[in-house]
């Protein structure tokens, strides 16, 4: 039996329509349950759904043997799992977003409003920029309007809600997608079946890249 | 006394590596709790976390509580190559945990072998490692690899410090999908890119894997750690311990310290190696030695959740007395008792939450049994 922990939400739907085209379906799952285990008697998978920032935080400490979660959240935690595959989906792009209007002032740090201060430190390090980091874990759009900071660093989308704030993308970090992680123990002891899940998921994720096309 | 019965699954395991160790000649390392700051300071990248608990000496010297501890046995090594020292220590270390940063004693149990380490030596210690994590009582597995392997194939496509250091991260994800945009990115010949990638990713017997191994295996180094992983395994089938064992080229240890066999032992039940060692003639060169280094820990308190709780608290004989009662008699009788040789758990008054096979109670001359 193994443990699958997935996001809670659309992420989460998502990954479970994937699982269970791979033959890895769950009544419980599609009862409409408001439970957090979903557990199938003769399955030969239970799911976990629990918040997305939690997922490999669940893997690592095996709670969970496999998972899904984003890029950005696998980063931002920095947990020593197995990090497996790239499913490709949930994309987005981690970036630095400003006021239209904004000019840098190079000659003191650059003020970051942002729920991912890891990834932040890690960014304006490697350009050598200094920066005075303002964790928030909301409304990070906000956060320049008000002054409370010069930039932000967040997840995008489309954009939308940047241009309704007023903000523009400067620059790019790095590309965020859902990936299929794994705890490091369970690789051990279950790794046939853990391996059957990613090669399935990868042959699903070619075919649904070939139909796109 | 011999049954060991009173003793925790943990204390009976830790008997039972000691044993072990000693039938192999290995001699108990005594140490201190601290040691000089410095040490630390120099080798920073060796510790799993850079944060030590320090404080400052009699003298105005900045010690630390030990973070580890074959720094500190390679810093007393001073045989040289002539012969093997080998050791072995239960001590405890001070970690700052990863997750909320709050300092830990955890205890830890190891085997270092200084010297010439020879093939005998090598294989020792692993097999030392394989009836360590045997005596854990669960199902287990030993990953082995060789460090050289990776360090080869890394030459080969002549990576700078920096991406070294980021392939040398995604190894050991086993994120071959990244691996490859990396190498990409870094004009990484396709052929040499894809031997990293198949080598993350291969599978079958031990025996078939080495064999894809060697083909993939270029320049010296890399074929050199081929040779020594076939040799190992083939040694270790003599024991019998070859279905314990697999190869996984993920292990990423530091190659700053490290340059051969390494190995992860894992135990069904925990989420993480309980067991954690490898070859490190470089920290020998890099701490002035001039011999080999070989050894490896194991986390005792990565096995914690998985150990039985202990049986209930339990004695014969609970002997009640009362504050009046002559205490030169309540003394004697509880001696007698105890002469008997029962387990005797005198209380005054209400008896504590502890279970007792027989009650007793002081009638002001002797102690009576009592329904």
């Amino acid at each position: 039996m193994l443990n699958v922990a997935l996001p809670k939400g659309r992420l989460g739907d998502k990954v479970y329509n994937l699982f269970k085209q791979i033959g890895y379906d769950c009544r419980a799952m599609e009862d409409g349950d408001r439970k957090l285990v979903l557990r199938d008697p003769d399955g030969e998978v239970s799911y976990l759904l629990v918040k997305p920032s939690d997922v490999a935080i669940y893997v690592e400490h095996g709670a969970a043997d496999i998972g899904v979660v984003g890029k950005d959240v696998l980063l931002e935690g920095g947990n020593d799992v197995y990090e497996l595959l790239d499913l490709g989906f949930g994309k987005c792009r981690m970036a630095e977003a400003a006021p239209v209007d904004f000019q840098e002032n190079r000659q003191r740090p650059l003020r970051v409003a942002t729920k991912y201060p890891r990834i932040a430190k890690k960014y304006y390090n490697s350009i050598c920029r200094e920066i005075e980091v303002i964790k928030l874990n909301g409304s990070i759009e906000l956060a320049p309007i008000l002054g409370l900071s010069d930039v932000i660093v967040d997840i995008v989308e489309t954009g939308t809600t940047l241009k309704q704030n007023g903000l523009d993308v400067r620059r790019e970090i790095l590309p965020i997608s859902a990936r299929f992680i794994a705890n490091k123990a369970s690789m051990k002891f279950k790794e046939a079946q853990i391996r059957d899940i990613q090669e399935k998921l990868a042959a699903a994720i070619m075919e649904k890249a070939g139909e796109a096309k | 006394m011999s049954s060991m019965s009173f003793l925790s699954e943990q204390e009976r395991l830790v008997l039972a590596l000691r044993e072990l160790y000693q039938g192999h000649g290995c001699v108990r390392f005594p140490m201190r709790r601290f040691e000089e700051y410095a040490l630390y300071l120099e080798n920073k990248s060796f510790l799993t976390s850079e944060r030590v608990l320090s404080f400052t000496d009699g003298n105005g010297k900045l010690m630390a509580l030990k973070p580890d501890v074959t720094l500190s046995i390679v810093k007393h090594a001073s045989r040289g190559r002539e012969g093997v020292e080998k050791l072995y220590y239960i001590e405890s270390v001070y970690r700052a945990s990863p997750t909320d940063h709050e300092f830990k004693e955890i205890e830890q149990i190891g085997v270092e072998y200084l010297g010439n380490v020879d093939r005998y030596a090598t294989c020792e210690v692993l097999w030392l490692a394989l009836e360590s994590l045997r005596l854990c009582l669960r199902e287990y597995v030993l990953d082995i690899s060789h460090m050289g392997m990776i360090d080869g194939l890394m030459d080969d496509c002549r990576l700078d410090d920096e991406t070294r250091r980021d392939v040398f991260r995604l190894i050991s994800q086993k994120n071959v999908h990244e691996l490859r945009n990396l190498l990409a990115a870094k004009h990484v010949a396709q052929d040499a890119a894809e031997r990293f990638t198949s080598l993350l990713t291969l599978s079958g017997t031990t025996e078939e894997m080495l064999e894809k191994a060697a083909q993939l295996a270029v320049g010296e180094k890399s074929r050199k750690a081929v040779q020594e992983l076939s040799q190992l395994y083939g040694d270790l089938k003599a024991l019998g311990l070859q279905n314990r064992i697999r190869l996984d080229f993920s292990i990423a240890s530091d190659l700053e310290y490290y340059n051969g066999i390494v190995f992860r032992g894992y135990v069904a039940g925990a989420p993480r190696a309980v067991l954690s060692g490898g070859r490190y003639d470089r920290l020998m060169a890099k701490m002035g030695k001039d011999a080999d280094g070989f050894g490896f820990a194991l986390y005792l308190d990565e096995l914690n959740s998985l150990f039985m709780l202990p049986r209930r608290e339990e004695v014969d004989v609970i002997a009640r007395y009362s504050p009046e009662d002559d205490m030169a008699k309540v003394l004697a009788g509880v001696k007698d008792l105890r002469d008997f040789g029962l387990r005797v758990l005198a209380a005054c008054g209400e008896a504590p939450d502890v279970f007792a096979y027989r009650h007793y109670q002081f009638n002001g001359e002797r102690f009576v049994e009592v329904e």
